[in-house]
């Protein structure tokens, strides 16, 4: 097994199986650490907890929704407004966040009855707002209070609230990934199936793993109603509750993150026979394929190709422009979860960078298994890398930038190795056609800051270029592009606009053409 | 030098894994006994799609696996044109030998721990 | 014409003004050379803390996690904290100072961290570490007490328990700043050194703001520079300052109590007043006299201030929230510059708030309609402005309010913790006489910015 061993982890033995190198002839029978194990304390791993990978990940994303944390006001403060998750309705999740604020007496004495209080109270503040996820922290759930039964009593009294219970502890699991499992379920077991939401397509899916990171699940929805397919329900982006509870009556779940929420689509599956597809909205052609996947289960691929030749047409030669200034940029990869595969090979091919390292925080086996296989040989898989690793793989790669979180993305500035926002985007959206050649131009700009050419310069013992005022990012990156022999007429950066979710809302799209009668 | 036909196979099979690996979602799915179904489902309708048979299409699922296995299928031709000089026969037999590297890698050799946790 | 001080009458909170006390003892931390805290609970109360200093400073903080999982939680977790402490020593061979954080959960399980120092400090340390200089430091910061306030609070008072130690006297004043930002310290060092007082200074987190630099080895950590052996010597000082009651305020009485320090806790240097009476406390503490070069810095200040207030300041309703001593320090400040702090939140259920005599003051003498409402949340300012017809003309608070500001077209000057949503601002002081400068100027050129957007009197700036 070709394990790497770090320098600095010499001394913590458990970490020996958990980085590889993904050597020539190596694959994933031979190639692949270990995963979603408990933390080594101490290593300062870059891992959250199960209460935020379900209430900051999945649950809160949902937009109608009053989010109420059962525990003391950290847990809850913590999670707001640390995510670029926007919706439609003037993002309601990102600006509230309710916390019961449990305090010594109520650990003592019990939570219950100011819970209930707590519920009554958000609902009389948010009139118009009646539907609430309850989430249950490490603090109530070792004093044992039983939300559910709280939740159930409120709504008894009130009976034009629904009220969801999501019982996922920070301690429950080694990171975030065990609050998703924890809330997909709870979801599924209590709330798909109590709603007969309203259908008006023949063609219905569920887009399932995608949380509208600066407007990536509008994106992708966009393209399904330009095709005529109703989203009955997006989990969780810009979703709202009702619409979530009708999933059931989807005839396919069309999956982004697996990691995040591949549970809800398999009980589904397993339960009401709705068949899973893995879907990609990051690339150009994993994107293209992945739309005619979709369009083809139902019919539709005269649709699909309209859209996606018009789209192609628009965005190609802004995307060869950047791709023809980013070949041989070495990058690590290391995002938190999805992008460790969504990116892996579709950025080396598209844009010509070269993945010298993957990572996943907080992932499974499985998620390392997509990353390697689709990563170049010679990269560097790692499994829950902690700081000093992450330190020494940046000092012995050498990547010209890295894509992931905000903090150790500011550990890569003092490297001077430039930084992405994997997570929240620098100007995303990423998804769809528009969004890649943003995420494109993120990258060039990133790689050709004129800044970050100064800041390696040494004023005490540099030669100085004192004749030169200044320079674009396109003096340092045109170097050795020949311009009119490399560069056909209609390349050229990113024309499209600082916003481009806002203007897809309130669009409207073609009406299924057939009858609904004939609706499955 | 002679190259056996079984050595072209085994060297045609590791490219088709290769597309696969790099281009696809289906066969990673989180349980063993889902990869089973998913390499099945989809491979199974690759070929007949390759050797031009008739595709059942009766339920939602025969469905989910014959998109994935049409653009495969296209993909293959389109990267792979040694496909188009094959017999069927040999086509069947590639897509048996690629089938069962499948399952070698994504199943019965796989490290992944996880794939035989009884739930979900 | 009066000023009422109430509590919160709802149970819960909607949009809090604080986060939880491991918060505060990890700012804390961060302060002291060679520390690297433990925080012995769940990861997310250390990931999304080191995520709130990564992005209000824009720079990377270490802090480590015991990392409690289920089985911890359910059959005890001290052996974690065992493991951790192990593990950073190992990997961090500089680190001196431990903080062992508690939280809620390590807190309800009832682990008994000052029993495993014990344990560590009689085995581990001995035998492995045999020739380090290694201090774990308990902090018990159960997160359903209190907040992010008192958290610091009693973090650095473990520090200065665990650590002051009886020596020669070494002439030295404590400056204990309270929860700050680098751009305060800097201007806190800048009139100590005017006034020629030496200072151990708590925290000396300048540092806090570290260079990019073109040799990344040379790249600095952004951490602070407060040694050990400094505070092992705060038990020798000469005197005591700490600034912010509600900050620092508990390890001021302990050094008094234990080392018959003379202290003097506050006022919060905010405003030209308030920074008179601290200058006059250094004096009166050191007998230095206050320099020509003060006087002349602060005639600055009220040069510049005196071209605002009655012009631009007067009568202009003013919100504030978050820390307590802040919001006080604040609040009389826009008294003094002719505004009118009409409503502050402070955003913990601190009982002895009410008997603060500065709030005291204000309902003694304020003439007109002022509301202090303690164990707030940002609701009950939102809901003023929206549903009970709450007229402000300027908002002063840290980035999380910031939708208040944005939603009800209400000018905002971010100043407190955290205020990511602005570049720069931990640079800048809002103490003594430059922090009374940035900060009037700042409330003025945003009110001037707004009467623009608005075209509100935006043409009386012509002539000014």
């Amino acid at each position: 097994m070709p394990y790497h061993k770090f320098k600095c982890s010499e001394c913590i033995p458990e970490r020996e199986k958990h980085a590889v190198t993904k050597g020539p002839g190596e694959d994933l029978t031979s190639c692949l650490p270990l995963g979603y194990l408990n933390t080594i304390p101490g290593t300062i791993s870059e891992r959250g907890c199960a209460y935020c990978g379900a209430k900051h990940v999945i649950g809160a994303p949902m937009k109608d929704v009053i989010h109420m944390s059962h525990g003391p006001v950290g847990c809850t403060y913590d999670t707001w407004q640390t995510k670029r998750y926007i919706s439609d309705n003037d993002n309601f999740q990102l600006k509230y966040t309710y916390a019961t604020d449990v305090k010594e007496k109520h650990i003592i004495f019990g939570a219950e009855k100011m819970l209930k209080q707590n519920i009554i109270e958000a609902f009389q503040a948010f009139p118009y707002i009646k539907r609430m996820s309850l989430y249950q922290t490490c603090a109530t759930a070792l004093i044992g209070d039983d939300i559910g039964a709280v939740a159930q009593e409120v709504m008894e009294e009130m009976p034009d609230v629904d009220i969801f219970v999501c019982n996922s502890p920070g301690f429950a699991g080694p990171s975030q990934s065990g609050g998703h499992h924890k809330i997909n379920l709870a979801w599924l077991d209590q709330k798909v199936g109590t709603f007969e939401p309203e259908i008006t397509s023949k063609y219905v899916i569920n887009y399932v793993g995608d949380y509208n990171i600066q407007g990536d699940t509008e994106v992708m929805v966009d393209y399904f109603k330009r095709m005529g397919i109703q989203v009955l329900s997006c989990f969780t982006g810009n979703g709202s509750y009702d619409s979530l509870r009708g999933m059931h009556r989807g005839h396919l779940n069309v999956l982004e993150c697996a990691r995040s929420s591949e549970y809800i689509c398999n009980e589904l599956r397993v339960r009401y026979g709705i068949p899973r597809l893995d879907i990609e909205g990051f690339g150009f052609k994993p994107l293209s394929e992945s739309l005619m996947k979709v369009a083809m289960f139902f019919g539709l691929e005269k649709e699909a190709q309209a859209i996606i030749d018009e789209e192609i047409a628009r965005w190609k030669p802004e995307l060869d422009w950047y791709a023809k200034r980013l070949q041989g940029k070495k990058v690590c990869l290391w995002p938190g979860g999805s992008k460790l595969w969504h990116w892996a090979n579709v950025i080396h091919e598209e844009m010509g960078v070269e993945v010298v390292s993957v990572y996943t925080k907080f992932g499974h086996q499985g998620d390392m298994e997509k990353g390697i296989a689709r990563c170049q040989e010679g990269a560097l898989a790692i499994d829950d890398p902690n700081e000093l690793e992450g330190i020494e793989a940046m000092k012995t790669l050498k990547p010209d930038i890295i894509f992931t979180g905000v903090r150790p993305g500011e550990v890569a500035k003092k490297l001077r190795v430039q930084y992405l926002n994997a997570h929240a985007y620098h100007n995303g959206p990423y998804k769809g056609f528009e969004g890649w050649v943003r995420f494109a131009r993120d990258i060039y700009n990133a790689l050709y800051s004129p800044i970050h050419q100064l800041s390696g310069l040494d004023i005490s013992k540099d030669e100085i270029p004192t004749e030169v005022g200044f320079l674009t990012r396109q003096m340092i990156s045109d170097v050795n592009i020949n311009k009119e022999e490399t560069t056909p007429i209609e390349e050229r950066p990113y024309t499209g606009d600082y916003d481009c979710v806002t203007k897809l809302r309130g669009k409207t799209y073609p009406r299924s053409s057939e009858p609904l009668s004939d609706a499955v | 030098m002679e190259v056996s036909l079984e050595e072209t196979q085994k060297d045609r099979v590791e490219q088709l894994v290769d597309y696969i690996m790099k281009w696809c979602l289906w066969q990673f799915h989180s349980r063993a006994w889902d990869r089973e179904r998913q390499n099945e489902g989809i491979l199974t309708k690759t070929r007949q799609l390759l050797c031009e048979e008739p595709v059942e299409l009766e339920t939602p699922a025969d469905k989910c696996y014959w998109v994935d296995a049409v653009i495969l299928a296209r993909d293959f031709k389109a990267t792979y044109p040694w496909l188009a000089t094959m017999e069927k026969k040999d086509i069947k037999s590639l897509m048996q030998g690629l089938k069962e590297r499948m399952d070698f890698l994504t199943i019965t050799g796989s490290l992944n721990e996880e794939l035989t946790d009884p739930k979900y | 014409m009066s000023c009422e001080i109430k509590e919160k009458e709802r149970a819960g909170i909607i949009n809090p003004i604080f986060t939880c006390q491991p918060a505060g003892a990890q700012y804390a931390s961060i302060g002291i050379k060679d520390c690297l805290a433990v925080v012995h609970g769940g990861q997310g109360c250390v990931m999304f803390v080191r995520l709130l200093f990564a992005q209000h400073f824009k720079d990377n903080f270490d802090i480590a996690s015991s990392s409690v999982h289920e089985d911890g939680a359910v059959f005890g977790a001290v052996h974690r904290v065992e493991e951790a402490v192990d593990v950073v020593l190992m990997r961090y061979p500089h680190v001196k100072v431990i903080p062992i954080i508690t939280t809620c959960s390590t807190e309800v399980i009832g682990d008994d961290v000052d029993g495993v120092i014990r344990k560590l400090n009689q085995g581990l340390l001995k035998e492995k570490y045999a020739d380090r200089e290694v201090y774990l430091i308990p902090v018990h910061t159960p997160s359903f007490k209190g907040s992010q306030v008192t958290g610091y609070d009693v973090a650095l008072e473990a520090f200065v328990q665990t650590l002051a130690k009886k020596d020669k006297p070494n002439g030295k004043l404590n400056l204990i700043t309270g929860w700050v930002n680098p751009g305060d310290v800097t201007a806190l060092k800048h009139l100590l050194s005017e006034m020629q007082v030496e200072a151990t200074v708590l925290f000396e987190i300048e540092s806090f703001d570290s260079p990019l630099m073109p040799d990344p080895d040379h790249s600095a950590v952004s951490h602070g520079s407060t040694t050990v052996e400094e505070l092992i010597d705060t038990a020798n000082a000469l005197g005591t300052i700490a600034l912010n009651k509600y900050e620092g305020g508990k390890a001021a009485h302990y050094l008094e109590k234990e080392f018959d320090i003379p202290t003097i806790i506050g006022p919060t240097p905010i405003g030209i007043r308030n920074t008179d009476t601290f200058l006059q406390n250094l004096k009166k503490m050191t007998g230095k006299p206050i320099p020509q070069s003060l006087v002349r810095e602060r005639g600055i200040a009220i040069d510049a201030l005196t071209d605002l207030v009655h012009m631009f300041f007067a009568d202009k309703r003013v919100a504030i929230y978050g820390h307590p001593d802040l919001v006080i320090g604040l609040a009389e400040f826009c008294l003094d510059l002719e505004m009118k702090p009409v409503l502050l939140l402070l955003g913990d259920d601190n009982v002895t708030y009410q008997e603060d005599p500065r709030l005291k003051a204000f309902q003694e003498n304020v003439d007109f309609e002022m509301q202090v409402i303690c164990n707030s949340d940002l609701w009950e300012l939102e809901d003023r402005i929206k549903n009970q017809g709450l007229e402000l003309d300027l908002i002063l608070g840290h980035s999380k309010g910031r939708f208040i500001a944005i939603d009800n077209n209400i000018p905002m000057v971010r100043v407190g913790f955290p205020t990511y949503d602005r570049a720069g601002l931990y640079r800048h002081p809002v103490v003594g006489y430059a922090g009374a400068i940035w900060l009037a100027e700042e409330m003025a050129n945003t009110l001037f910015t707004d009467m623009e957007y608005k075209k509100n009197k935006e043409w009386i700036l012509n002539v000014w």
